[in-house]
């Protein structure tokens, strides 16, 4: 009896979650246009993320501060990093859309583009999820360190590729996921 | 009306698994054999399968012993071919983007292990619905199929979504319809192997995954022939167009200011 209910609730939970990526799938039939979908996109601040990830800022607080203080400002330093993270990942997701609209382009040029604008996004997305875990680990010891230099070279590539896709989609209206 | 052999229930048994055939049939004519090899084979295959029980279960001269042979035999061939579907359609949606698709192929494969493991547990723990074997076995093996099945769909759907991977109409259709049916026939296998149910009751459950099934085949239809919402080619006919002399001189200005800020932070 309990086993039967055990495998019901397991196989609702996965008939709901179909269901709602079934919802989700017929939207992103109805892509609203690029210009809409590139306004999405939040202009990350490289330098100021590479400056939050440098592990000689760290050892230099480390140095400087006392054990207890040391912990808390590299807390708040994990917090803004995570929150730059997160702003990444939502970049490359909105780059997928983005890209995904020009892969069956006419244009050979544009097409391989906006293919190596998805893996690049993909491959930003999968290093966000490892890094998002690394720095909830850190948080919980914050003298270990974080993954989340992969996600700057990971973001690095994708901006080239996406400033290489809007050139070839739109001269006029390039994409920067980027802010200087 | 809810009564086995009864008009609905043959047609039950018999119209999906017509319309499936069908189904084969149409994907060889149009010419989409190459694009989804293992779910023509499915279609082709298990149709007649369970045609064949069918045949079994309605002709006096076939015993209940063969009956059952017959359905460890279909049954065994549909789980390889539905195993064969899902490995096609993983790879139709993850094989383009090498940056998911070979973690992808790692997690998919420790996944598919792991509920593999909790499935011949299941089975193990289940007190099985028949006295003889040959029939309970192939009620767990039902069991057990679909809670791998099920598993491994719906967390194909939950790691494409993460990535929010582009899907293309034929695979999300197949997936969505395999992905339905196995959660609906997981339920109701669950409750038939594991609750003392009257024959009424068995008969019930029958009329639902038959039903299930039917609804499975027309989502296929829908999502392999049905309208399609034709692709807006916004972005490549901007791409085609000649870009204008001053933008690109700006664009390259800003690429070479970023490549030298990316030279900057790389090396510093």
């Amino acid at each position: 009896m309990t086993l039967a209910i055990i495998l019901i609730v397991f196989a609702a939970i996965g008939l709901s979650v179909i269901v709602r990526l079934c919802l989700s799938f017929s939207k992103s039939l109805r892509l609203p246009e690029d210009a809409s979908i590139a306004r999405q996109i939040q202009p990350l601040d490289v330098a100021a993320f590479r400056n939050l990830i440098d592990p000689a800022e760290r050892e230099y607080l480390r140095r400087r501060l006392p054990s207890a203080e040391f912990r808390e400002v590299q807390r708040e330093r994990l917090r803004a990093m995570a929150a730059y993270v997160q702003i990444a990942a939502r970049n490359a997701t909105v780059l997928v859309a983005l890209a995904e609209s020009s892969r069956t382009s006419s244009n050979p040029q544009a097409a391989e583009a906006a293919r190596q604008l998805i893996d690049n996004a993909f491959r930003l997305r999968r290093n966000t999820a490892y890094a998002m875990f690394r720095i909830r680990l850190a948080w919980l010891w914050p003298d270990s360190n974080t993954a989340a230099g992969s996600i700057l070279q990971g973001y690095v590539q994708l901006n080239g590729t996406a400033m290489l896709l809007g050139r070839l989609q739109n001269p006029a209206e390039p994409v920067r996921i980027s802010a200087h | 009306m809810l009564q086995a052999h009864s008009l609905l229930w043959n047609y039950l048994w018999v119209a999906p698994n017509l319309f499936l055939f069908l189904l084969g049939l149409l994907i060889w004519r149009r010419g989409l054999n190459r694009q989804i090899p293992a779910f023509l084979a499915f279609a082709l295959l298990s149709s007649p399968g369970q045609l064949s029980l069918y045949m079994a279960d309605i002709l006096p001269s076939v015993s209940a012993g063969t009956f059952w042979r017959i359905d460890w035999v279909s049954l065994t061939l549909e789980a390889l071919l539905k195993f064969f579907v899902i490995g096609e359609i993983f790879s139709r949606v993850f094989s383009p983007y090498p940056s998911v698709s070979k973690i992808g192929k790692y997690i998919v494969s420790g996944v598919g292990a792991l509920l593999v493991l909790i499935a011949g547990l299941v089975a193990g723990l289940s007190p099985g619905d028949s006295t003889f074997r040959l029939i309970s076995g192939a009620h767990l093996l039902e069991l057990t199929m679909f809670m791998v099945q099920c598993g491994l769909i719906v967390f194909l759907f939950i790691f494409a979504s993460y990535f929010r991977m582009p899907w293309d109409r034929f695979s999300f259709g197949i997936l969505l319809g395999f992905g339905v049916a196995s959660c609906v026939h997981l339920a109701t296998w669950a409750t038939m192997t594991n609750l003392d149910l009257s024959i009424h009751q068995r008969t019930l459950l029958d009329f639902v995954n038959m039903a299930t099934f039917h609804a499975t085949v027309l989502i296929w239809y829908y999502y392999l022939f049905g309208r399609k919402i034709p692709p807006k080619d916004g972005a490549g006919g901007r791409g085609s167009q000649p870009p204008s002399s001053g933008s690109v001189t700006d664009l390259e200005e800003s690429l070479h200011e970023w490549n030298r800020e990316l030279e900057r932070l790389i090396h510093q």
